[in-house]
């Protein structure tokens, strides 16, 4: 079984993303809605692959990677981020920290499943 | 199917997440753009977690309104958290101009929510984004402002009585399980002071740990008993704090996860209550049903067991009572967040005509139900800007008058027993009753000779179409739109009163009850019929002989409290038989002059109802608001108290 985290301080967003990935095979879903949240869930369980989000209340989508990145233990987790559009001066600098795809919404559900599909092979 | 119509048929069962959403960021937007005012106005620097927060929730917005497909807000939202982004950066500085772009903006991004919620057409978006296109171009010229104007929490000298402490949560499964982990903390760390920073970091055996700088005027005895949740903290001494702080600023929006960082929310359906709600009812009538068949069997069953029997009943009974309460609490919100829209309401009104109003809001975590909450938000908007429009006068006016140029309206809820009370009042002129008894001549709607006390003319402005403005101020003129307020009240099974005095002002008390679907109730039979009375509605049960009854204009009175009461028989209301009798009952609903008394044969007790609306309008008749079943099967009619009092009213 594979463990998808789903980082967005949006519910209705991580609705949809739960939503438009529940028809792959063997995984489950885990969510966090900021990103010390994102954190502490991926040390609580194991993590396969991480949708995430980079404006949030609290710390950067950017510190997210960075983190992760950072330490052995979840350093070869895949991330594709997920963002909203007008932050695309990002994409370079969330690329460069680590981040594997770099996703803008609105996103398809075909879009999200690909990715995953593609990201969970790889890893 | 295509593959992009399969994509939109996809994100369309996502629509009333998408609602629910964009209100409760709205609502925030709303009352952080207060608080921009109230800085521009008093001539303070703006709040950078203010800013900070307005950003994000444009943000959001943008996101979750192209997802949704909704893209007028799409694009909007992108503007104004553009413009927000420069004024959080300290790139241009906040002007009125700005602020008029943000409420006008904020008030279009509403209308295209409500409009695609509504199935209406999309409001055009240019006239904003070009307000808000000039203010990010000027942003451009504008000499930025130096950062230190923009305050913020952490440049904010610390101050004598607080002091700053590093909190480590070292986070663990165990007690994850046990409902402590991150979010909990930080929620009960932003309980007793600001978080200045927040970092993760890994400790020895690959756990996690989070670390936290916080401003607290709290005592440490406080939080020492949180060791054994894995808090620990360290005091950071002054040398240190500098080094902290500094630290911190490097960091913009780590401050207040505000109200979308709570992930112990769940969010429901109003309907799923409302079915909740009468399942509760359902379960109510059948105990009832239960309660009445160990009476039947009372003979029939030795003592002992059958007072078992009853037991466990008046057991189930207080349960029953206990589930009601909690399914209610569920409904519940605070009245607050009505408030607020009446906040944004006045400084509109207020801007527009120029006047001077200070708004006063107390009570406003009194709880009520959702559904009440949502239909008494037009009625209230409109009592609120009759204040402002017609109740407050103008500063030369009230100067003139001695009065204070600033004019107040007070907005007040609390509960009382099972009802809540709003009160709207204003410091202004008071409603002209000679104004308003000529002009309800001229319409027939009074005798010449008649005079009106409040009631009265309460029930003059309630009339449909009256209004004592011309037509052309029919957005706000008292008169338009109170038929519709006191519809409302009645329709909710509440009271409006008025009190109004001349250059003192107006105000509006308005009662309804906690819940709608299940109410205490009186009992009571008149003729060969039984009726329900919301107890939220009766005042007090009194006996009345038939001999202190006495005549007077046409109606019958008793003397009460030093006053007449006067006394309508229920069974003539509705043309019921009536027996012959010495004494009767009556209980008395209203206040004051507004007092009547109800005569009923027998009161025959009290019993939880179940209220269910009586909707085929041929069933319909004036005094009858629906029925409900008791518990041995019989159904019974609720009256609908403020109906017959305004017929006695009209009778009179």
């Amino acid at each position: 079984m594979k463990r998808i985290l789903v980082v967005d301080d949006s519910p209705t967003i991580r609705r949809m993303m739960i939503a438009s990935l529940r028809g792959l095979r063997d995984v489950e879903f885990d969510e966090a809605n900021n990103g010390l949240e994102a954190i502490e869930r991926l040390a609580l369980a194991p993590v396969s692959l991480m949708f995430l989000d980079l404006n949030m209340p609290d710390i950067h989508g950017v510190e997210v990677i960075e983190f992760v990145r950072g330490h052995k233990a979840y350093s070869d987790i895949p991330i594709c981020v997920v963002t909203t559009r007008g932050d695309e001066e990002s994409r370079a600098q969330v690329l460069e920290a680590g981040a594997n795809v770099y996703l803008t919404k609105p996103f398809t559900p075909q879009d999200l499943v690909a990715q995953a599909n593609k990201l969970l092979a790889d890893g | 199917m295509p593959e992009n119509e399969f994509n939109a048929q996809f994100f369309e069962q996502f629509l009333d997440d998408y609602f629910a959403e964009s209100d409760e960021h709205l609502r925030s937007v709303r009352r952080n753009l207060l608080a921009l005012e109230d800085s521009l106005a008093a001539n303070r620097a703006i709040e950078k977690n203010v800013v900070g927060e307005l950003f994000r929730s444009f943000h959001t917005l943008k996101g979750i309104s192209a997802m949704a497909n909704v893209s007028a807000a799409e694009t909007l939202a992108h503007y104004m958290e553009s413009y927000l982004r420069l004024l959080r950066d300290g790139q241009t500085a906040f002007t009125e101009k700005g602020l008029n772009a943000l409420i006008k903006s904020t008030k279009k991004l509403e209308e295209i929510v409500a409009a695609r919620r509504d199935g209406g057409e999309i409001p055009p978006i240019e006239i904003e984004i070009k307000l808000l296109e000039s203010l990010t171009i000027d942003g451009e010229i504008v000499e930025s402002r130096p950062p230190s104007e923009i305050e913020s929490i952490a440049s904010q000298n610390l101050r004598a009585d607080k002091s700053l402490y590093l909190f480590t949560f070292l986070s663990s499964a165990e007690l994850a399980e046990r409902g402590v982990n991150v979010n909990s903390v930080r929620e009960r760390l932003q309980a007793i002071g600001t978080i200045q920073k927040s970092t993760p970091a890994v400790k020895e055996g690959g756990k996690i740990a989070f670390e936290f700088v916080v401003e607290t005027g709290s005592d440490e005895s406080v939080f020492a008993a949180w060791q054994s949740d894995g808090i620990n903290f360290e005091k950071i001494e002054t040398e240190a704090r500098e080094t902290a702080v500094a630290r911190e600023s490097k960091i913009s929006e780590s401050q207040k996860s505000g109200l979308f960082g709570q992930s112990n929310v769940v969010r429901v359906d109003l309907a799923r209550l409302d079915e909740l709600m009468l399942m509760v009812g359902e379960l109510v009538i059948s105990r009832a049903k239960l309660a009445e068949q160990i009476r039947q069997i009372e003979n029939l069953l030795p003592s002992g067991e059958w007072r078992s029997l009853q037991e466990l009943n008046h057991a189930i009974e207080r349960q029953l009572r206990n589930l009601r309460d909690g399914v209610m609490r569920v409904r519940m919100i605070p009245i607050g967040e009505i408030f607020e829209r009446m906040q944004f309401a006045v400084r509109d009104l207020a801007r527009e005509t120029g006047k001077r109003i200070r708004l006063e809001i107390t009570g406003e975590n009194t709880e009520i139900d959702k559904l009440l909450v949502e239909r008494m938000l037009d009625p209230l908007l409109h009592l609120v800007r009759n204040a402002v429009s017609h109740g407050i006068e103008d500063a030369a006016a009230r100067e003139a008058k001695g009065k204070s140029p600033e004019g107040k309206i007070r907005l007040h809820a609390e509960t009382i027993g099972e009802t809540v009370e709003i009160e709207i009042m204003d410091d202004g002129r008071g409603i002209d009753r000679k104004e308003v008894a000529k002009r309800a001549r001229t319409r027939g709607l009074l005798n010449a000779d008649e005079n009106l006390d409040e009631s009265g003319l309460l029930e003059i402005l309630c009339s449909p179409g009256f209004s004592t403005r011309e037509e052309a101020d029919k957005t706000s003129g008292r008169g338009v739109g109170m038929d519709v307020v006191r519809r409302t009240v009645d329709e909710l099974g509440g009271e409006i009163k008025l009190e109004t005095e001349t250059d003192r002002g107006t105000k509006f008390r308005i009662q309804l009850p906690l819940t709608l679907a299940i109410a205490d109730a009186l009992i009571v039979a008149a003729g060969r019929e039984r009726f329900a009375v919301p107890q939220s509605n009766v005042r007090e049960v009194i006996e009345i002989e038939t001999g202190a009854l006495r005549q007077f204009e046409n109606n019958e009175v008793i003397e009460y409290r030093g006053a007449a009461l006067p006394i309508v028989r229920l069974a003539r209301v509705f043309a019921l038989e009536e027996k012959a009798r010495g004494a009767f009952h009556a209980f008395v609903v209203g206040e004051g002059k507004q007092a009547v008394g109800i005569a009923v044969d027998r009161i025959i007790g009290q019993s939880e109802i179940v209220i269910r609306a009586i909707n085929d309008r041929l069933a319909q008749t004036p005094g009858i608001s629906g029925a409900t079943e008791l518990g041995d099967g019989r159904v019974v009619l609720i009256l609908d108290v403020s109906a017959i009092t305004r017929r006695l009213k009209q009778k009179i």
